[in-house]
C-alpha cells in the first residue's frame, strides 16, 4: 500500500487531544492590558510576560508609528545583508549602556538566541553545565551541540561546583548555563556565585534573564545588576518580549562575544531583522525605563501585596522571589479545575501541571502587572480565597 | 478500566529482627521462642488504609488474594470488601510454600501486579514462581529490604500503587536480594543479586512542546547509555571495562553483542568479552594483564548500592587497583527518582573514606549525559 505522507499529523494531533494535551489557545479580544477580555470574558490578566505593562505605553506606541512612517513596514532583509538599520545598532548601544555591559546584540526573540548561540560556544571535548530547571529554548540549544552535558540540582551551588571539579581535569571548555528567574518557581539563581564558581574553573558563564529582565535590579537593568555584578556574566541573555513590552531576544557581554555572536549564530544570520517599528518601541522601552522608575516600583509593590495576601489566606506560594508567583495545590487535576474556575470568576491564570512540575506540586501561576490596581488585586485575592476554600487548598 | 491486583503478606515476615535475628527465614520458632510478635500484617494494614482514605479511594480494583492473615483479613481490616480469595493454606504456620502456591495462582489468573508485604525472602520467593513476568511491588516489612522491589515507607507504597493504577508509572527492571544463606552460615555476610524482577517504576520525561511531555522508555534510555559506553569504549582502546551486574548494564552488554552475565561480574576489552562471570581472584589476575581499567557500575536495590549488595567480587583490593577515578556510575533517570543517593559499602575503611570525601559522584543517565549526585558511605 501507498504510503499517507499526511496521516501523522491528524493521528497525533488526535492523540494530544485525546490525553487533553492539546493547547487550547486562548483569543485575546483586547491589547494584553490588565484588564483583557479573552474569549469574549472580560479577566484580571495574571499570565501575559507584560511585567511592566510596557505594551501599552503612549512613548512605545508613539515610537513604533513614528518609525514605521518614517522607515516602513518591514526591514527588507536579514541583519547580516541589507537588513541592518540604523535603529537596530541604536538600540544595541543603548542596551549596553542601560546593562552594564560593553556591547550588546539583539536576536529576533528569545529563543533565537538560545538556539543560536550556545550551539556556538561549546564543541565536542566540551561540557555544558547546566540547572535541572533551567528552560526549555536552553534545553533545545545545548541539544544542537555534540558536547558533553552535566546537570545540577535547582541552584545547588555545592553541586555546580562538584560538576566543575570533576569537569575541569578532562574538558577544554566549560559552559555553565542557567535560567536567572525560574518561570515555574519565580526563585532566582544565585548569579553572584556562579560567576566567583565559573571565574575559579574558568568556566564561562551565561544566564537566560528572560523573567528578569525589566523586573530585577535597580530600575530592572536584570540579573547582572541585581547581584551588582554588571559586566561580569559572559552571556547576559533576555529578552524584549517580557516586561519590556516588545518583541525580540537579546545578548549583553562583552565587544568579543558580539562580534563571535553576530558572525556565528546561524538563527540570528538567517532570518529577517526586525521591524523598524520593532526597533524603535525597543528604543522607548529602554527610554522608559531609565526615565520612569514608577513602573517597576508598581510592579514589585503589586507583587508584595499579593503573595503577603495569598500567604496570609494559607496558600502556599513556594520560594517564589519574584513577580512569578507560584499558588501550589498540589495534583494536578486541582490546579487544572481551580484554573477553570478562576477564568469562570474572571481571573485568567494558567495551571502547571506534573510533569512540568514535581507530581505534588502542581500550581497555578501568577504573573503580576504593573499596571493592576489594588482594587484588581483584591478581586482577584477574594476569588482566590473562596475558590482555595471550596476545593480544600485552603 | 478494572485493575487486577493480587495481594499477599507473609505473616512471619520481619519477626526475627525484633529478636535480633537476621531474618526469619527458617528460625521462626526461635523468633517466637524469643518473643516475637507478627508485623506484617500490622504493616500490610497501615499501608492499605492509607491507600484507601488518602489515595484512590479503592475504585477499580479487583483484589485476588489468601485466605486470613495471608491477605484477607488485612484488606478487610482496610475496609476493602471486593476481594476474591484464590489460596488457603493447609496449615496455621504458613511458610515459604504458601507464598509460592500463592503466587503460582497470581500467575494463572494474569492479575496485573503482585502487591506483597515481607522482606528480602519473601520477594525472592515470589520471584521465584514469577520471574519477570509479572510486577511486583513491596510493602516493608521484613528484617532484610535490600530489594528494589518495595517503597520506602508504607505510605511511600501507598502513593506507588495509586500512581501505578492511575497508569502514571510505568514497568521497569529492580532487583532481587538477599543475604546468601550459605556463606552465611560460613560466617559470612554477603547479600547477593539473586535475579532482575519487574517493578513500578517512574517514568522519565522529556520535554517536546511547550509544557508536553513524552515519556521515553527505559529501553531507549538504555539505548543512550549503550552508545555512551561504546564512544566510552572507543575513546579508551586500550582500558580493560570491568562491567559489574544488573539489568543496565547486561541491556548494554548485550547490544554491544558481549555474551555476559546478568548477575556476575564481566571483563570486556576492546569490545570483546575476556572474563565472564568472574570473582575476586579473576579480576585481579586481568588486572595484572591490562594496564588500565575502568568499571562500570549502575545503583542496586532499593538502596541505591554501588558497591557492597550484589557484586562482593569488587572487593576492596580490586577498587584500589581500579582506582577511584576510573569507576563510571551509569542509571537510567527512573532509578535515580526512586534512589537520590548513590550508596557505597566498600568493605574497607580507607576507601569507603575515599568516597565519603568525594562527596558527589556524576551519574551517567543518557549519551553524553550525567548529573550531579550524592554518595552516602557506611562508615562516614
Amino acid at each position: 500500500m501507498k504510503r499517507n505522507p499526511n496521516a501523522f499529523l491528524n493521528e497525533e494531533y488526535g492523540e494530544l487531544v485525546k490525553k487533553s494535551l492539546d493547547w487550547k489557545l486562548r483569543i485575546l479580544e483586547t491589547g494584553s492590558t490588565p484588564h483583557s477580555v479573552v474569549d469574549g470574558k472580560e479577566v484580571i490578566m495574571l499570565c501575559s510576560n507584560n511585567y511592566l505593562n510596557l505594551s501599552n505605553h503612549p512613548r512605545l506606541i508613539q515610537a513604533a508609528i513614528d518609525a514605521s512612517k518614517k522607515y516602513g513596514a518591514g526591514s527588507g532583509s536579514v541583519r547580516p545583508i541589507a537588513g541592518t538599520m540604523k535603529l537596530h545598532m541604536e538600540v544595541e548601544k543603548r542596551l549596553a549602556k542601560f546593562k552594564g555591559t560593553e556591547s550588546s546584540l539583539i536576536y529576533q526573540t528569545g529563543f533565537a538566541a538560545n538556539a543560536g548561540l550556545i550551539p556556538q560556544l561549546a564543541a565536542k571535548g566540551d561540557i555544558i553545565i547546566s540547572d535541572e530547571l533551567n528552560h526549555g529554548s536552553i534545553i533545545d540549544g545545548v541539544r544542537l551541540t555534540k558536547t558533553d552535558r552535566a546537570i545540577y540540582k535547582h541552584r545547588n551551588m555545592v553541586e555546580l561546583e562538584k560538576a566543575l571539579n570533576n569537569a575541569d581535569k578532562k574538558y577544554n571548555r566549560i559552559l555553565i548555563i542557567t535560567d536567572g528567574v525560574f518561570s515555574m518557581d519565580g526563585d532566582i539563581a544565585p548569579m553572584d556565585k556562579i560567576v566567583k564558581l565559573g571565574s575559579e574553573y574558568g568556566a564561562m558563564t551565561y544566564v537566560d534573564d528572560a523573567h528578569g529582565e525589566g523586573v530585577i535590579g535597580p530600575d530592572g537593568r536584570g540579573i547582572g545588576a541585581h547581584f551588582g555584578i554588571e559586566g561580569q556574566i559572559d552571556v547576559e541573555m533576555g529578552t524584549f518580549s517580557k516586561a519590556y513590552g516588545v518583541v525580540g531576544g537579546l545578548i549583553a557581554g562583552s565587544q568579543d562575544l558580539v562580534n563571535f555572536a553576530y558572525n556565528k549564530s546561524r538563527t540570528w544570520l538567517l532570518s529577517g531583522s526586525h521591524p523598524p517599528a520593532v526597533a524603535a518601541a525597543q528604543l522607548a522601552a529602554i527610554d522608559v525605563l531609565e526615565t520612569e522608575p514608577e513602573h517597576v516600583k508598581n510592579l514589585w509593590n503589586n507583587t508584595n501585596y499579593f503573595k503577603k495576601e495569598l500567604k496570609s489566606m494559607g496558600f502556599d506560594t513556594g520560594d517564589s522571589e519574584t513577580p512569578i508567583t507560584p499558588v501550589i495545590v498540589g495534583e494536578s487535576s486541582i490546579a487544572k479545575e481551580l484554573s477553570n474556575l478562576l477564568f469562570g470568576e474572571g481571573v485568567f491564570a494558567l495551571p502547571i501541571v506534573f510533569p512540568m512540575v514535581a507530581r505534588d506540586k502542581a500550581r497555578i501561576r501568577t504573573m503580576m502587572n504593573a499596571g493592576l490596581k489594588r482594587e484588581d488585586l483584591d478581586f482577584a485575592l477574594e476569588k482566590f480565597e473562596k475558590l482555595g476554600k471550596k476545593l480544600d487548598i485552603i | 478500566m478494572q485493575s487486577r491486583i493480587g495481594f499477599i503478606v507473609n505473616p512471619i515476615a520481619g519477626m526475627g529482627g525484633r529478636v535480633g535475628l537476621k531474618g526469619t527465614d527458617g528460625v521462626l520458632k526461635k523468633a517466637v521462642e524469643l518473643g516475637a510478635k507478627p508485623l506484617a500484617p500490622k504493616k500490610a494494614q497501615e499501608m492499605l488504609k492509607e491507600f484507601v482514605s488518602n489515595f484512590s479511594k479503592n475504585e477499580g480494583i479487583k483484589w485476588f488474594t489468601c485466605k486470613g492473615d495471608m491477605g484477607s483479613n488485612e484488606l478487610q481490616n482496610a475496609g476493602i470488601k471486593d476481594i476474591e480469595i484464590v489460596y488457603e493454606t493447609a496449615d496455621k504456620n504458613t511458610s515459604a510454600e504458601d507464598t509460592k502456591k500463592a503466587c503460582k495462582r497470581f500467575l494463572d489468573l494474569d492479575v496485573d501486579l503482585i502487591l506483597f508485604c515481607g522482606g528480602d525472602g519473601t520477594a525472592r520467593d515470589i520471584f521465584e514462581i514469577v520471574d519477570n513476568k509479572i510486577p511486583i511491588l513491596g510493602i516493608p516489612s521484613g528484617v532484610k529490604m535490600h530489594s528494589g522491589a518495595f517503597g520506602i515507607n508504607t505510605s511511600a507504597t501507598a502513593k506507588m500503587l495509586h500512581e501505578f493504577v492511575n497508569k502514571n508509572l510505568t514497568i521497569g527492571d529492580v532487583e532481587i536480594m538477599d543475604l546468601d544463606e550459605d556463606l552465611y552460615r560460613k560466617g559470612e555476610w554477603n547479600i547477593r543479586l539473586f535475579g532482575i524482577a519487574k517493578g513500578i517504576v517512574e517514568p522519565t520525561y522529556i520535554q517536546v512542546g511547550k509544557s508536553f511531555y513524552e515519556s521515553v522508555s527505559d529501553d531507549e534510555i538504555k539505548d543512550e547509555l549503550t552508545e555512551h559506553i561504546i564512544d566510552e569504549i572507543e575513546q579508551n582502546n586500550d582500558y580493560l571495562y570491568i562491567f559489574g551486574p544488573g539489568g543496565t548494564i547486561d541491556y548494554i552488554a548485550r547490544k554491544m553483542n558481549v555474551d555476559n552475565t546478568l548477575l556476575g561480574i564481566d571483563a570486556v576489552y576492546k569490545k570483546k568479552l575476556v572474563g565472564k562471570d568472574i570473582n575476586e581472584k579473576k579480576i585481579l589476575k586481568l588486572l595484572d594483564k591490562y594496564q588500565n581499567a575502568k568499571v562500570i557500575l549502575s545503583p542496586i536495590g532499593a538502596q541505591g548500592f554501588i558497591l557492597g549488595r550484589g557484586n562482593l567480587q569488587l572487593s576492596p583490593r580490586v577498587i584500589k587497583r581500579i582506582g577511584v577515578d576510573n569507576i563510571i556510575v551509569i542509571s537510567t533517570p527512573s532509578k535515580l527518582v526512586h534512589t537520590p543517593v548513590i550508596r557505597v559499602d566498600a568493605g574497607d575503611k580507607t576507601l569507603d573514606k575515599q568516597f565519603a570525601d568525594l562527596e558527589y559522584i556524576m551519574v551517567v543517565t543518557g549519551y553524553r549525559f550525567s548529573r550531579v549526585v550524592k554518595i552516602q558511605t557506611n562508615n562516614f
